[in-house]
């Protein structure tokens, strides 16, 4: 009888665990895949704040770059999105701190949402290392989540207030 | 929006969490959010209308100082219970890694947005080593993880391996330059000011008393005013008795007579040994307008904008200090340099601008945040 018991009490908690198991990498590709979707709104954000910066000042640099990471395809919308950071901080060198408010603030809030994308795909990553993970296939239904590998967007290089 | 902030520690007793957590709260309230804090406090305890107690808290030795935590099935359930009458757009927690209300409340929220703030640079810990597997299962559960200093963040690199965003402790900059000073004080012969607890090794207080005796035998009429809590009596066995008479204790001060005071003195020392994470005290003595003259921790080098917007002394040096101090005590046009340097560092520092980024973190984990609908993109319909 016990033996019966204690079998079916393993093969519970064997279930339960895997259960529990699945639903944690559902759950961690859920939250990369949703940050990189609020990633690239912030991405496409910067590049249209740039591009209406580059058309009202005559900096053309600005404007193709801006172009180029709305028109990247995704192997090249890292680089794209580097020469843009190029390009402006280059313009903030021009241009007064006025003029550059609204790129501050996208540059800083791309550099948030890398931020947050990174851990997250971080997490991701390492659920889908776990020996178990892998011998029940449980990410079979995501792609594997990638790190958006992009230079600091902020325009000074540090996000720190003092020098702002 | 709908704000809910978990505080860790209990309102009862004062510390820095405590104020940043009030702070940011009244901050974020005065810019027309709905803010709800969870904090541990007794029922019977008069607490500010936001706060809402979750319970007893019991005192835990915990990262060398001792912590008021509330922690077991009751406050797990209190937590739940805030959360869902709750109803927020984003749960803000703070110290999430200690065995509290923060961890509770992360580990409970279902489909909010959770943004975690770290405050404490951690040296390596062996327990934390051990549960790194359960650390994690809390840190997966964190959209944004923000640190209030490059040491916290560090933290977070080193020993857990992620990152961190990092956005400033806030300080109040008009409470601090509108207080009046004490009564009395500064007057004349100059007055130098220390805040802490004095008996705590790390706050470097026997530094300061080595410093001032120098100071105050070439000098009869300077003085040194603390506030803190501890025993006098302890400290000052190896100061001569017509320095010691020089010496003004205060106790501990409320919040409003930390700031008064902060406006009394002459100079602010910091002489701390170590195990500052960022300096707060820095930043309101810079508010107050006071000149700061600290041991040149990486904390405070980076507070004071490398020596700029104050003094930096070798750590323990008593003779340094004490020069240093007594070359400004004489140079009242270097004094006010380093207050207009200060100014200006220290309006980055201020709540509504500090608020504000703080906001932008909580629309980006909102905006990051899977919507229950659409939780696991590509899997079949149930």
């Amino acid at each position: 009888m016990w033996v019966v018991v204690s079998v079916v009490a393993i093969v519970v908690l064997v279930a339960t665990y895997l259960t529990w198991t699945a639903a944690r990498v559902d759950r961690l590709h859920a939250r990369a895949a949703a940050a990189y979707s609020a990633l690239d709104a912030q991405s496409i954000r910067r590049a249209a704040v740039a591009a209406e910066l580059g058309e009202r000042q005559g900096f053309l640099e600005a404007q193709t770059a801006a172009k180029a990471v709305l028109d990247a395809v995704p192997e090249d919308r890292e680089s794209a999105e580097n020469d843009l950071t190029r390009a402006l901080r280059v313009a903030a060198g021009k241009f007064d701190v006025e003029a550059m408010a609204g790129i501050e603030e996208a540059s800083r809030r791309l550099a948030l949402a890398r931020q947050v994308h990174t851990d997250l795909v971080r997490d991701a990553l390492a659920v889908r290392r776990q020996p178990l993970v892998r011998l029940f296939r449980f990410t079979r239904r995501h792609p594997q989540p990638r790190f958006f590998d992009i230079d600091e967007p902020t325009l000074d290089d540090n996000q720190d207030p003092r020098h702002r | 929006m709908r704000i809910g902030i978990v505080c860790p520690y209990s309102f009862q007793v004062p510390g820095g969490v405590q104020r940043h957590v009030h702070d940011l709260a009244e901050t974020l309230i005065a810019m027309g959010h709905t803010v709800s804090v969870l904090a541990p406090a007794d029922d019977d305890v008069p607490l500010p209308p936001y706060v809402v107690p979750a319970g007893r808290s019991v005192p835990v030795r915990y990262n060398g100082s001792v912590a008021r935590l509330s922690f077991g099935p009751v406050s797990a359930t209190r937590v739940r219970r805030w959360l869902t009458a709750g109803e927020f757009d984003v749960v803000h927690v703070h110290e999430p890694l200690t065995p509290s209300l923060a961890m509770l409340a992360v580990v409970s929220a279902k489909d909010e947005p959770v943004v975690a703030t770290f405050h404490t640079a951690m040296t390596r810990s062996r327990a934390m080593h051990a549960a790194s597997g359960v650390l994690q299962l809390v840190l997966e559960r964190i959209t944004a993880r923000i640190a209030v200093s490059d040491p916290a963040r560090r933290v977070q690199v080193e020993h857990l391996g992620g990152g961190a965003w990092q956005v400033p402790n806030g300080v109040s900059v008009s409470r601090f330059a509108d207080a009046q000073p004490l009564l009395g004080w500064p007057g004349e012969g100059g007055t130098i000011g220390f805040l802490g607890r004095f008996t705590e090794p790390r706050k470097g207080f026997p530094v300061l008393l080595d410093a001032f005796t120098r100071l105050a035998v070439a000098r009869p009429s300077v003085r040194l005013l603390v506030g803190g809590p501890g025993d006098p009596a302890g400290v000052l066995e190896s100061v001569p008795a017509h320095v010691a008479s020089r010496i003004t204790f205060l106790g501990t001060v409320s919040e409003e007579d930390k700031a008064r005071m902060l406006r009394s003195v002459d100079i602010y020392v910091a002489p701390n040994t170590g195990g500052e994470s960022f300096g707060m005290i820095l930043t309101e003595a810079m508010a107050a307008g006071t000149p700061v003259v600290a041991s040149d921790l990486d904390a405070f080098r980076r507070v004071l904008d490398g020596g700029r917007a104050g003094a930096l002394v070798p750590v323990g040096d008593a003779a340094a200090l004490a020069e240093v101090l007594a070359q400004l005590l004489d140079d009242p046009g270097r004094r006010a340099d380093l207050v207009a340097h200060a100014g200006e560092v220290v309006a980055g520092y201020d709540w509504p601008d500090v608020a504000r980024r703080v906001l932008e973190v909580y629309h980006f984990a909102i905006e990051a945040t899977p919507r229950p609908a659409t939780a696991t993109p590509g899997s079949p319909p149930p």
